[in-house]
């Protein structure tokens, strides 16, 4: 407990010994963690956004114009026995033409003024919402589409696929992005912690001399490390936040008629970052405290 | 207590600086470690006190066998000696006081005990009023003595002192050697590295006398 405290005073003197080294490396760090941090919350809402729009998902079911009345009863039987199916309307052709010409704006509406309906009677099946609904939705559209009476199926499938080949990329880039940045981080903090074991050089060699112990000389570099790490962290959270807080009000009110919002970055993964810096600030500065050592006992 | 058995230090792997020397010092003894400038004086005191590796031989430090030391464990047999130096080795940024202090904080000793043997260990020395000065104002005379202060302030049962005269005018030497035999006299064994033959006369101690890595006299 003596060697943490004396080694934390010592930490404290060695920061305000190398000010300017300490503040370049902790706003180093800051913009690191911020890129990570902005990344992982564009990640967060893409993710927010497609587990909803999976949700307002439905299947619609197109029929032919001559669709005989046992099919369409044949048809009814197949959706009602599907699993996961919430419930299921039924489109006639004119309602269909009803509700096109309703949204068209009325500068178009000259244009449609046509003599005959060109929409198809169709079926418009909602799901329950639970999270592997979409498997559910491909399983019935496969199983309706070489149906007798069914013209054709959707349900933006394609889109779907991918929007999710896209957030298998975001994590994949992410952890990509993540393993430099905590590359580039480890290097920058070992350096500047080897900056501050140099302008120490002499005091650390009397303290060997005279009987210190690896761990009393390591503690207050391995201390300055993760203090960084730690300041650089929560300085970047602030950042985040702050651009969170922005985008929020600028740009919510056009997302709120789809019913979603801005979502900040989950707390456990807000912890994670930074632990990550921390983490990485102590091996940083554990690296360098070991070559350094070394090469004392190297003599 | 000090046995040093055939040993030999090579820096180029080629000239021995220490060429199969071997001594003995018993506990409580004052030694004087003599011999020209290269003859080899530091490198034994680096050797004994775990700075240097060392090729062949053996070397016994109060039964600790040196060499077979680790830098994870180097640091016991360093707690059990007091090491002065030439350039007295003195951390610019302390005062007085804090730097016979750091050799106790090194150690972990709790502040109170800090306190009480630092005043003791500069009242020995005679330094007590300047304890808030910082080095660079002091003499060579005074910086050593803070050197010795913070040697003997963990009360080791050696010391070692590299040319501790060396940077002194013969008067404040006389001063300086007088508080090592003081600090023998009170059963600490010492070890004296000089040149100067005028040190080696003022006292009546055992001499050991290198000359390029051998021993010729002792």
């Amino acid at each position: 407990m003596q060697t943490l405290l004396s080694g934390f005073r010592t930490t404290l003197s060695n920061i305000l010994k190398n000010k300017q080294t300490f503040f370049l490396s902790v706003a180093t760090i800051t913009i690191s963690i911020a890129i990570l941090g902005l990344f992982l919350m564009l990640f967060f809402n893409l993710n927010g956004f497609l587990s909803k729009w999976n949700r307002q998902v439905q299947l619609i079911v197109y029929l032919v114009d001559d669709i005989t009345p046992a099919d369409k009863e044949n048809l009814k039987e197949l959706i009602k026995n599907a699993p996961q199916v919430d419930s299921f309307d039924e489109i006639t052709r004119e309602e269909a033409w009803e509700e096109f010409q309703s949204n068209m704006s009325d500068n178009l509406k000259p244009l449609l003024d046509l003599e005959f309906n060109p929409l198809p009677a169709s079926y418009k099946i909602k799901f329950q919402e639970t999270e592997d609904r979409l498997l559910y939705i491909r399983e019935l559209a496969e199983t309706l589409k070489n149906q007798k009476g069914v013209e054709s199926i959707e349900y933006g499938e394609e889109w779907i696929r991918r929007f999710e080949r896209f957030i298998v990329f975001s994590q994949i880039f992410l952890f990509a992005m993540g393993g430099l940045l905590c590359l580039g981080l480890t290097l920058i903090i070992s350096n500047t912690i080897r900056l501050s074991i140099y302008s120490r050089q002499d005091e650390i060699e009397l303290m060997l001399l005279i009987g210190a112990t690896p761990r009393f000389v390591k503690i207050p570099f391995l201390l300055e490390g993760m203090l960084q790490g730690l300041a650089g962290s929560v300085l970047a959270l602030a950042l985040i936040g702050g651009a969170h807080f922005y985008i929020k009000k600028e740009f919510q009110s056009s997302i709120e008629s789809m019913s979603m919002e801005f979502e900040f970055i989950a707390e456990p993964i807000l912890f994670g970052l930074v632990g990550l810096s921390v983490l990485v600030g102590l091996m940083a500065s554990y690296i360098s405290t070991f070559q350094f050592l070394r090469m004392l006992n190297k003599k | 207590m000090i046995q040093i058995f055939d040993v030999v230090k090579m820096y180029d792997g080629s000239n021995p600086v220490l060429d199969n020397i071997s001594m003995e010092i018993e506990k409580g003894e004052f030694v004087f470690l003599t011999g020209p400038s290269g003859a080899g004086k530091t490198t034994v005191l680096k050797i004994l006190f775990g700075w240097e590796r060392f090729e062949k031989g053996q070397v016994l430090v109060s039964g600790i066998n040196v060499g077979k030391l680790t830098h994870r464990n180097i640091y016991t047999l360093r707690r059990s000696m007091g090491v002065v130096f030439q350039d007295y080795k003195l951390l610019p940024n302390k005062t007085v006081f804090e730097n016979v202090s750091f050799a106790q904080e090194v150690i972990g000793r709790d502040r109170k005990t800090i306190r009480f043997k630092t005043w003791e260990a500069l009242k020995n020395v005679g330094l007590t009023p300047k304890k808030d000065v910082y080095p660079a104002y002091l003499s060579g005379g005074e910086q050593q003595r803070i050197a010795i202060a913070r040697a003997m302030v963990n009360e080791p049962s050696i010391i070692l002192a590299d040319e501790p005269t060396g940077n002194l005018d013969p008067e404040i030497s006389i001063e300086i050697f007088k508080l090592f035999e003081e600090l023998n006299r009170k059963g600490a064994t010492i070890i004296f590295a000089t040149h100067s033959q005028e040190i080696v006369r003022l006292g009546n101690h055992r001499v050991i006398n290198l000359n390029r890595g051998k021993v010729v006299r002792s």
